[in-house]
């Protein structure tokens, strides 16, 4: 462009901007590495923070089954548990919701309710996860206690229906992002070869969007895990393995809270420094994993803020 | 002699003072046209003149449109009886089947090419094991695919050609036994020697068929088309038959005028 | 048989859809209804005259201004840190990076986003105990320690929106300044930034109402029951999302459960304005380029 300009004066210009030029390119590369260094930061401490764990042979400790502070049992298997069960209970009720509404936004409603219905879940998103437990604890909790004879009422059941209320809105938007971006030709020509709006959804669109429901279902599940609010506020706490959905139980995230706010061993610390590194390592194979998902993936980068 | 079989017969589609209006916008406007077994008629006509919109009338596939209006009526005849299609002759799911279509380009599934065919008669007509595969054999041959797709019938269809996309399309349809053909320029996307075997496979169907298609090319139409249709700013402004489309230099002139 | 499965699946997808609506209905009319009587200047600054607290005159005790004031550094804070930086970053991305730098890069910024938030706290928190045993043995977690952990947790948002928005321009305007000379930078200051501008400030509030909202970060980092306004950014604070939290579990009389409600509705405005301006932005901005 310059070149063939051969003008002298556009030149000694370029060449003078070139320097600030360079530096303006610096400066946002710095910015821009500020996020590695972070993940490296964060990875780097926690496994410092870990290392004594090994070294002096407490690793079985805390890779066991009993959490007693005061008996010097340090186990975080049963927060393992906990999460685990937690999360995939609040996502098999999330994820099939999540299906409904999508096929009630693709084949089934129209216009205005349609649009409502968007707008509802998008406002979802943005309602704070600490007013959902909060609302939980006062409206959730005592039908809970009273109606299913649920001990206190803070409990497995509890916190998964709490839960998949925070998770589905995600799992409706990226799904419904897959979906939206489905060729309407095939819309059209499941239509003609007279199907079912049904039909359609079940046979053509879910399937021709199987990758973005993988995703969505293992972003929610992603989301799920890291919660720490609702199982803090509502699941009970109790350290003990998940036997069944009227128990209270204690998640990874909760754990970490709790103990941080009133230990002080070191030994607590450190399965709190343990079920961090579990936790970090989890979240970072699924986003692994949602960016090997390829185009799926961006589309959730997309959607994900809202 | 052919006077006398078309007096006869019936036709198997016929279309009275259809109007149809896009959010008041007018895009057909009175058009009447007949259909007979073993026949094609082909609508011509400039861009945007509403012949796909006359095709998705007669399957009543404009109705995805919200704002869409449709008056008149569609009479369609199968197995001796008649009746208006907007007058709930039948189920709509019926008339899909009844009444086949294909797009302008191809529009195949991302499945598997077995899926693509087998996925409407699964679904819709509860066929299964033995059955379901001698029928995918038998309308593959029949639309000239089977020596071509036998060995790689479990890869994705849009690996296929454009050609070979859109006689999967019309294999899928044919899958479900239709009576008429709705056809948007089933060459459109084509090249020469894949729309000539396209041609040369409707020739074919017509027998068993009632074929109405969309054509942009005139000597296509002339080597296909039995009847024409000219439409123009949603009317139809000129209809041909035989004697028209034998002499090209007349079939152009009345061509001319009418666009 | 077909017909009763299909009418099955619509029932089932309209209880889905009417449960999600009945859902969000009940939470936000569950706390309007218990909690709007109580808003009123008693619920922020309890019995202190409200000229006396505003002015930092005289403490408040009972009232949520300690919380509110405590967020509001909080998120004045990590805005201040995470958008400039998310914003040069989402720059560095979209414009000027090489293919594979952008890919490692925005690995980075997607592990990040997909970091929980209780881990965040946990960095700082791990990073006051390592500060502890190597320089600074006084080191406690503080505001502005939150606030640093909240901004790295927002961070990602801004990025990618930042990112989106510029990529959204179409080809043609985006070459334009280029095609009268301009060089890189001149072309972004001039010609994308401008047009970004709008989906670049929906990311910039939704990042504000992303902070204000997080409990588990500063659950870590510093966070107190009755720390009162923080005097230094190396104070502990108090928030309102963690009142909310800590009433939930440990209020004594009725009188605090009230509060409670008042605090969640509070904190729902907030946070749904905020959220609902982010989206609204984004819609238009959106909307601009596919009009064209
Ligand atoms: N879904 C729709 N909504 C609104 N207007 C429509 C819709 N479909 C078609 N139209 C309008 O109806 C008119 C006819 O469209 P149609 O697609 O039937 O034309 P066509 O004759 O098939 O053109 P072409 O040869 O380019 O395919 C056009 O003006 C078009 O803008
Ligand atoms: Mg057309």
């Amino acid at each position: 462009m310059f070149a063939c300009n051969g003008n002298v004066e556009t030149f000694v210009l370029f060449r003078l901007s070139d320097k600030s030029e360079k530096w303006i390119e610096w400066i946002l590369l710095i910015a821009t590495c500020i996020s590695a260094v972070a993940i490296i930061a964060i990875l780097s401490l926690l496994v410092a923070f870990c290392l004594p764990l090994f070294t002096l042979g407490r690793i079985r400790g805390v890779l066991s089954s009993q959490w007693q502070p005061s008996g010097g049992y340090f186990g975080i298997l049963p927060m393992c548990a906990g999460s685990l069960a937690l999360s995939l209970l609040a996502l098999s009720i999330a994820f099939p919701a999540a299906m409904g509404i999508c096929t009630l936004l693709h084949v089934l409603a129209r216009g205005v309710f349609n649009r409502f219905l968007l707008a509802t879940v998008r406002f979802m998103t943005g309602i704070p996860t600490v007013v959902y437990g909060f609302v939980s604890v006062f409206l959730l909790v005592p039908p809970m206690r009273e109606w299913l004879g649920a001990g206190t009422g803070f409990s497995l059941l509890t916190a998964a229906f709490t839960l998949s209320l925070l998770i589905l809105p995600t799992i409706v938007l990226v799904l419904h992002a897959r979906l939206e971006q489905i060729d309407p030709i095939l819309r059209l020509a499941s239509e003609a070869l007279g199907l079912t709006p049904i039909q359609q959804m079940r046979h053509v669109l879910f399937p021709v969007a199987s990758r973005g429901m993988v995703v969505a279902a293992v972003l929610g599940m992603g989301r799920a895990i890291g919660d720490t609010l609702i199982s803090l506020m509502v699941a009970g706490n109790a350290p003990q393995f998940p036997v069944s959905l009227y128990h209270s139980i204690r998640t990874l995230t909760a754990h970490v809270a709790l103990v941080v706010a009133t230990d002080s061993r070191s030994m607590a610390y450190q399965s709190v420094f343990a079920a961090g590194l579990g936790l970090f390592l989890v979240t970072g194979l699924i986003t692994l994993f949602i960016r090997k998902s390829g185009k799926a993936g961006r589309e959730v980068r997309r959607e994900k803020g809202f | 002699m052919e006077e006398t079989v078309r007096k006869i017969m019936e036709p198997i589609l016929s279309v009275e003072n259809l109007s149809v209006h896009f959010s008041d916008k007018p895009v057909l406007q009175d058009v009447s046209l007949s259909l007979w077994p073993g026949e094609i008629t082909v609508i011509v006509g400039p861009s945007g003149s509403g012949k796909s919109t006359l095709l998705r009338a007669v399957n009543r596939l404009n109705e995805l449109y919200p704002h869409c209006r449709t008056s008149g009526s569609v009479r369609l005849r199968i197995h001796g009886e008649s009746g208006d299609v907007y007058r709930g002759f039948m189920a709509l799911s019926e008339l899909r089947q009844r009444v086949g279509m294909v797009f302008q380009t191809p529009a195949v599934f991302p499945f598997s090419i077995q899926k693509n065919l087998t996925l409407p008669l699964q679904v819709y007509l509860g066929v299964n094991g033995s059955t379901l595969t001698e029928r995918m054999e038998e309308i593959l041959r029949d639309v000239g695919l089977w020596e071509e797709v036998k060995d790689r019938l479990r890869d994705d269809a849009t690996t296929l050609s454009g050609g070979q996309q859109q006689r999967l399309c019309i294999a899928r349809m044919l899958a479900l036994k239709p009576a008429v053909l709705l056809l948007d320029e089933p060459t459109a996307s084509l090249d020469f020697k894949s729309a000539a075997r396209i041609e040369k496979l409707l020739l074919n169907l017509k027998r068993r068929y009632g074929i109405l298609a969309v054509s942009h090319s005139l000597a296509q139409t002339r080597r296909i088309a039995d009847r024409v249709c000219v439409l123009r700013e949603g009317r139809i402004v000129q209809e041909l038959d035989h004697e028209h489309l034998r002499d090209p230099d007349a079939f152009q002139t009345i061509i001319d005028v009418a666009f | 048989m077909k017909r009763v499965s299909d009418r099955i699946v619509t029932g089932a997808a309209w209880l889905s859809g009417g449960g999600l609506m009945l859902a969000a209905a009940v939470v936000i009319g569950f706390l309007i209804l218990r909690g709007y009587k109580n808003l009123d200047l008693a619920l922020l600054f309890g019995d202190t005259p409200w000229q006396a607290a505003i002015m930092g005159e005289r403490p408040v005790f009972g009232g949520i201004w300690p919380a509110f004031m405590g967020t509001f550094y909080l998120v004045f804070l990590s805005s201040a840190m995470a958008i400039p930086i998310g914003i040069a970053s989402g720059i560095y991305l979209a414009e000027y990076a090489s293919r594979r730098l952008r890919s490692l890069l925005g690995f980075f910024v997607d592990l990040l986003a997909g970091t929980p938030s209780i881990v965040m706290g946990l960095f700082g928190f791990t990073a006051i105990l390592f500060l502890r045993k190597t320089l600074l043995p006084e080191a406690q977690t503080c505001l502005f320690l939150a606030a640093a952990c909240i901004a790295l947790l927002v961070l990602p948002y801004v990025i990618r929106i930042t990112e989106t928005s510029i990529e959204a321009i179409p080809e043609p305007l985006r070459l334009l300044g280029y095609s009268v000379g301009f060089t890189r930078w001149r072309n972004l200051r001039s010609v994308l930034l401008p047009l970004a501008s709008r989906g670049m400030l929906s990311g910039a509030i939704l990042a504000v109402g992303r902070a204000s909202e997080d409990t588990a970060v500063i659950l870590l980092t510093g966070v107190v029951a009755h720390a009162g306004i923080p005097g230094s950014m190396f104070d502990k604070f108090e928030a309102l999302p963690f009142r909310i939290y800590y009433l939930a579990a440990e209020y004594r009389n009725l009188g605090e459960l009230d509060q409670g409600f008042a605090t969640s509705l509070v904190l729902l405005c907030i946070s749904g304005t905020l959220f609902l301006i982010a989206v609204c932005l984004q819609k238009s901005a959106e909307m601009r380029w596919k009009r064209r």
